[in-house]
């Protein structure tokens, strides 16, 4: 079948919303890395009173989809109140641009991904709120519901592809997969998990196994 | 879209030329007969195929005997590699071959491991150029084909066919030496006589000729055994169907590159030069994938563009009518960066921003600057776009 993006989606790719940076900003943070590829900034300006924001510009370093999920992500978050903003889904931003090809709806994790580090960032600066690193079951796994399987553009734990996932005392994490070794998306969900797990500094080592 | 199209892929296809569909169409229509014996319209059939056959032969300097249609690079390519390692499987079951093949190649080894048949893959430099010395090293007693491809399709790199099979005949038994010239053939002269090479597979439609066409070259005294059966008419190797109209086409295609080959050579050259030279006058951090121009085959470009993503790059030239093609990791369907780039030792975010370009005979200088200044336009654009790469610009 013809893989196509939607008019939107070209629409938002030719004028992106809310590109750049702003000047001092009062929070952002970037997701992804140039290592394994795209990457996303999401600066904020936020109202200390009301906790709206008031501002939010991106800068994206991926392809079309980088691009214009981060354009409709800073688009649905402006003038909503940091608690609102948080609950914007992937499934609603790709939802927003009429759909997104399965393929690319690891492009819509990564924005909404940045937009929730970015808002994380300002609570931390603003609140005092600690960044939860914290190596549970709980944690990792909520981690790991950001792995998109590339076939069908849904994350590893809807599907169920996770089997299991443990810690053992050296905080080596071992996780299980239901995905057969000539899976054309092994290698990326191995490179997803690997750099999910990166978010925890105190993680030894990360063993995937298929089962 | 409305503007003329530019089209520089013609790595993956290319327009068919015009006068090759004339030379078609009376095959497509009134002549749709089969060769024959004694008939009026079986001898006609028979003598146009000969013709064909001698048209491609003379392109190579092979004998027409040696010369197979195929239906296509990849079904060439299957014949021979399979072909040659059945023939010979007494003798022994090893090949070698490189990490940075054709993914059509790649396939058929992959293939033949699952029926017992041994590979070592050696590897290229930086340049895309193979490790000779890994080529020693890899030969076996047992060692019975080495193929590789002639031209790069991502590098553009040429391999120098006559430095391996220098290296192939210090074994003291015979290796075949097979290449995948779906690259090179109309882009550099092959002299089948004196490359060294004893099989090569051909894509026409990579020179504006016929899609699902192919041709194989198999030098005569090669030890082959078919892979395919069925009614041989014309080749033991393909037997079945004859696409009468693809090979008039393809022999109208071979004719019209060789007619004005060393011109047509130049013309690529030029226009190569123009596109490279013009992008790195106005386009900053970029990097040039592959040998430098004059090394490389002279219709192939390839270039990153630092900071930026290639499939976004690629749209955007669409928005202009104009096609390329890239290397990144979200314009491939398993979402991983080029294998070939990532073989020769470049970085995820090389092979990330990387473009390549590919020339056939109907692309013109004002395509080419029509490309460069949608470049410039484009990576301005999506750098504005980039967090990366400010403090630099």
């Amino acid at each position: 079948m013809a893989i196509k993006y939607s008019e939107l989606v070209i629409e938002h790719f030719k004028n992106p919303h809310n590109v750049g940076t702003i000047d001092k900003a009062d929070a952002s943070a970037t997701e992804g890395s140039p290592a394994c590829g795209d990457q996303l900034t999401v600066y904020l300006k936020v109202n200390p009173e009301t906790q709206v924001i008031e501002d939010i510009k991106f800068q994206s370093y991926g392809c079309a989809s980088n691009i214009v999920t981060a354009s409709i992500i800073t688009d649905l978050a402006l003038g909503k109140t940091l608690e609102k903003a948080k609950a914007i889904s992937w499934k609603q931003a790709a939802d927003e641009l009429g759909g997104l090809p399965p393929v690319k709806m690891h492009c819509s994790v990564l924005a909404v991904d940045a937009l929730r580090s970015a808002i994380k960032d300002w609570e931390h600066k603003h609140l005092g709120t600690q960044i939860e690193q914290n190596i549970t079951k709980k944690n990792l796994v909520k981690e790991l519901q950001k792995v998109i399987y590339g076939k069908v553009g849904v994350d590893i734990v809807s599907l169920k592809l996770l089997k299991y996932i443990g810690i053992d005392e050296k905080k080596n994490v071992l996780i299980e997969l239901a995905v057969s070794k000539d899976d054309p998306f092994i290698e990326d969900l191995k490179n997803e998990i690997n750099e999910r797990m990166e978010k925890f500094p105190d993680v030894a080592s990360v063993k995937i196994s298929l089962v | 879209m409305s503007s003329k199209e530019v089209y520089l892929d013609s790595c993956k296809t290319s327009r068919l030329a015009p006068e090759v569909l004339d030379a078609m169409m009376p095959y497509l229509t009134d002549k749709y007969w089969y060769p024959g014996s004694f008939t009026s319209i079986g001898t006609e059939i028979a003598e146009v195929i000969e013709n064909s056959q001698e048209i491609v032969a003379k392109s190579l300097n092979a004998k027409p005997e040696e010369i197979t249609f195929t239906s296509g690079g990849t079904d060439a390519n299957n014949i021979a590699i399979q072909g040659i390692l059945q023939a010979n499987k007494e003798k022994g079951r090893h090949f070698i071959c490189s990490t940075i093949s054709h993914p059509s190649v790649l396939a058929v080894f992959q293939g033949l491991e699952k029926q017992g048949f041994e590979g070592t893959y050696i590897s290229a430099n930086r340049d895309g150029y193979l490790n000779l010395e890994e080529l020693k090293a890899a030969i076996r007693p047992d060692t019975i084909l080495a193929a590789f491809t002639h031209i790069n399709h991502i590098l553009g790199t040429i391999q120098d066919s006559n430095a391996i099979r220098d290296i192939l005949d210090q074994a003291d038994h015979k290796i075949y030496l097979f290449m995948d010239s779906c690259e090179s053939y109309t882009k550099i002269p092959i002299n089948v006589e004196e490359s060294g090479i004893d099989s090569l597979s051909i894509s026409v439609h990579k020179f504006n000729g016929p899609k699902g066409m192919g041709l194989l070259y198999v030098k005569n005294g090669t030890k082959i055994a078919p892979t395919q059966f069925g009614i041989v008419r014309l080749y033991k190797l393909k037997p079945g169907a004859i696409n009468v109209p693809g090979i008039v086409g393809t022999a109208k295609a071979v004719e019209m590159a060789f007619s004005d080959f060393d011109k047509q050579i130049e013309r690529y050259r030029d226009l190569q030069t123009l596109l490279y030279d013009e992008i790195i006058k106005r386009i900053p951090d970029t990097i040039l994938n592959g040998p430098p121009i004059g090394e490389r085959s002279p219709a192939h470009l390839n270039v990153t563009f630092r900071f930026i993503e290639g499939e976004a790059i690629m749209m955007m030239l669409d928005f202009d009518n104009i096609h390329v093609e890239t290397g990144s990791a979200c314009s491939s369907q398993n979402l991983q960066p080029n294998y070939i780039l990532m073989n020769t030792g470049r970085t995820h975010e090389e092979s990330h921003g990387s473009v390549r370009f590919t020339l056939d005979r109907f692309v013109t200088k004002e395509d080419i600057l029509k490309t460069v200044d949608a470049l410039e336009k484009t990576a301005k654009e999506l750098r504005r776009r980039s967090p990366l790469g400010k403090k630099e610009q």
